[in-house]
């Protein structure tokens, strides 16, 4: 997936974005940069761009000027790709199976940008020039970069050299992972980061499964193992709480019970579903799967963090918000 | 009749269609003519990309027995596969890590390690695009058309369509007859994305009211006024038919007279009719018209779907015909050299289109359909 090539610096891994002034996924302020490439399909996924490990087409039809331009339907855009219908007006239409030959080059053809491509290859330096820009901000603040994705650690040898060089510029390090990956991936990059953010998404096996495409006993070995091996490290457990299918006591206690016996792990965060990344299964030709799924109440969620406060010692503290 | 015996292979592509077996029967049959050997592939391509799933064996030979006792009403004998997409196919790998892959490399290598002269794909839409890419990358490939909407360009006529015409109209019958009996308005969602002839042939035959289809963007207002109209104290009910694909004219929310989809009114954030985020669920366009026309006219409405029930079923004597006419005119096409065609039923002949003239198109009801002025005059209002 990455490049290792000869110099830590010059290893390019596969971007997606990277955003700044973030302040939900580590301490302070701080940039996230998300990776591409997930090994999880979670159903309610609300980042559907990161999933797939190679760049992948974007295309927004509300800026598609339609057939007064129709420049995607000659070459050099791949025969078929994009088509209007007999007798319709509007977007042009896109037929996602014959769009694989698209690459950044193609969709700069496109005049109003209603072509794009979601990742890019970037090397160490290039992201972490783009990372130091708010080098002040971090040091008032104790931010820094946090790597996210899609799954960082798909991307162990860019990952742990990115963190590497954040921390020899003095930056704090954090990564959200889910940890579906080999150890060995993992022990690449946990030497470098200072905190990490980890998914607990359902507790029971075949559960984990059905809303994730895997089962969680490598996940759970992965943490247990995390844990004792980087003591130094602190970890914070997550869930996406989603209605019917993890927001309830059972599964919150079953992580609670996981989680304590590691006084490294500082603490455990709920993630009230959201319904943001809906837009972005359109531009991906994609379809939700969860459509019919709503945001949890605030009910719910007080009384699920109260429990993890109990956990944890705390008592009056609100529920985080929405990732 | 040409005598270079052949090997070839038939698969099924997602969603069952009547008149599946038909097709299978039509080609083996039409093949054993030639002396050719023909195997099907079960499941798709999962029978010749995993056959360790199969203690049987992933490739069932369509012997003369076999297809003798073949029964109709049955299933695919074949079974089907919700994905027909070597491309991006979604698997663990060794890591337990979820991943999609490209097997089409795989795909055509076990074929020739098969010795597969050619293959047969029963496939809608979106898998004639695929046999598209496939035949790009040097596969003999013949497509028949599985459209029981009728929607698939090139074809005038797809085996099923019949039959889930037929059962579309003894449901509205039987919706007709509770509605009469409640003195109500039944409004009956039909299956029709993109293409109205279902909701079309269908509400024509059974005495509907009103028939919304996509390609008529429709004025509930008008709706209204049509089915006040003909609602007296001796006629107090009424029927709608919705294709699931309808369009409303929604003047009260955008301000102009953009249409927008019933479905996409439903979907956060999708852009409408271009959109490719449409939710795939049955339901929502017959609540929807059912809901709003409430709000304009005294009398109740209840919606009905008769939706996917239209996908099962035996075929009609129409659809086992033309099952076997699609089934022997793929191994025609084969026989007299074609390759990488769509088999297509333009009466009275079958004719095969090159498949990149079939793919990214969809047949819809043209403005000047015989079936529209039909309809017109027996005074059903299509909302326009």
């Amino acid at each position: 997936m990455s490049n290792q090539s000869t110099t830590p610096s010059a290893t390019t891994g596969i971007v997606l974005n990277i955003q700044r002034y973030c302040s939900h996924d580590g301490p302070g302020i701080r940039t996230n940069v998300f990776l591409k490439g997930c090994s999880l399909r979670c159903k309610w996924c609300g980042n559907p761009e990161s999933i797939r490990v190679k760049p992948e087409l974007s295309y927004d039809p509300k800026k598609c000027k339609g057939r007064e331009c129709s420049l995607c339907l000659k070459d050099p855009f791949p025969k078929g790709a994009f088509y209007f219908t007999e007798g319709e007006e509007g977007p042009v239409k896109v037929n996602w199976d014959l769009t694989s030959g698209c690459d950044e080059a193609l969709c700069s053809l496109c005049p109003t940008g209603a072509l794009e491509m979601y990742g890019k290859t970037m090397t160490v330096d290039e992201v972490l020039a783009e990372v130091e820009k708010d080098a002040s901000i971090y040091r008032s603040s104790g931010g820094g970069i946090t790597l996210s994705g899609g799954e960082c650690m798909l991307q162990p040898d860019f990952s742990a050299a990115l963190l590497k060089g954040a921390h020899e510029r003095g930056m704090n390090t954090a990564v959200e992972t889910a940890c579906n990956v080999p150890w060995a991936n993992i022990e690449k990059v946990l030497p470098h980061v200072d905190t990490m953010l980890h998914d607990h998404k359902l507790t029971i096996p075949e559960r984990h499964k059905k809303w994730t495409g895997v089962g969680n006993e490598r996940i759970l070995a992965n943490f247990k193992k995390a844990y004792e091996t980087f003591p130094n490290t602190e970890f914070i457990a997550r869930t996406p709480l989603i209605p019917g299918v993890n927001a309830d006591e059972e599964h919150i206690r079953a992580v609670l019970a996981f989680i304590r016996p590691h006084k490294n792990v500082i603490d455990y965060e709920l993630l009230p579903y959201h319904r943001f990344g809906l837009g972005k299964y359109e531009y991906l030709g994609k379809v939700y799967e969860l459509d019919d799924y709503k945001t949890p109440s605030d009910e719910v969620v007080k009384h699920l963090q109260a429990i993890i406060d109990e956990a944890f010692g705390r008592t009056g503290q609100r529920a985080p918000a929405a990732k | 009749m040409n005598t270079n015996k052949k090997r070839i292979a038939i698969m099924v592509g997602a969603g069952f269609v009547p008149g599946m077996n038909a097709v299978i029967k039509g080609a083996a049959l039409a093949a054993g003519q030639l002396g050719w050997e023909v195997v099907g592939i079960r499941d798709g391509f999962e029978g010749l990309l995993h056959p360790k799933h199969y203690p049987e064996g992933g490739l069932l030979p369509l012997t003369p027995q076999l297809i003798e006792n073949l029964d109709p009403s049955t299933g695919s004998v074949l079974g089907q596969s919700s994905r027909v997409d070597p491309f991006h196919v979604r698997q663990i790998n060794a890591d337990e890590m979820v991943e999609e892959v490209d097997q089409s490399d795989e795909l055509l290598a076990k074929l020739k390690a098969e010795k597969i002269d050619a293959l047969i794909s029963v496939v809608g839409g979106q898998g004639l695009t695929i046999l598209y890419k496939l035949h790009g990358k040097g596969l003999n490939a013949v497509c028949i058309p599985r459209a029981i909407e009728g929607d698939v360009a090139a074809t005038l006529v797809s085996f099923g369509f019949n039959s889930a015409l037929s059962f579309t109209i003894d449901m509205l019958d039987k919706a007709r007859q509770a509605a009469q009996a409640a003195r109500k308005i039944a409004v009956v969602e039909v299956l029709g994305a993109q293409a109205g002839w279902l909701a079309l042939q269908a509400g024509i035959a059974a005495g509907a009211d009103a028939v919304l289809i996509p390609e008529i963007p429709c004025d509930l207002q008008k709706v209204a006024a049509r089915l006040k109209e003909k609602m007296t104290t001796r006629r107090s009910y009424g029927l709608v038919v919705v294709a699931e694909g309808a369009k409303l004219v929604d003047n009260a929310k955008a301000g102009t007279d953009k249409p927008s989809t019933l479905k996409a009114s439903l979907s956060p954030l999708a852009s409408g009719d271009n959109s490719s985020h449409v939710i795939q669920r049955s339901g929502h366009a017959a609540e929807t018209v059912a809901s709003r026309l409430q709000l304009l006219i005294a009398e109740e409405t209840f919606p009905l779907v008769v939706g996917l029930w239209a996908r099962g079923g035996n075929p009609t004597a129409v659809d086992r015909q033309l099952g076997l006419a699609y089934g022997a005119g793929a191994v025609q096409a084969l026989n007299t050299g074609q390759n990488g065609v769509m088999v297509a039923f333009v009466p009275p002949a079958i004719k095969f289109v090159p498949l990149a003239e079939a793919i990214n198109k969809v047949r819809t009801v043209p403005p000047d359909n015989e079936f529209l002025k039909t309809a017109q005059s027996l005074g059903i209002c299509l909302g326009n």
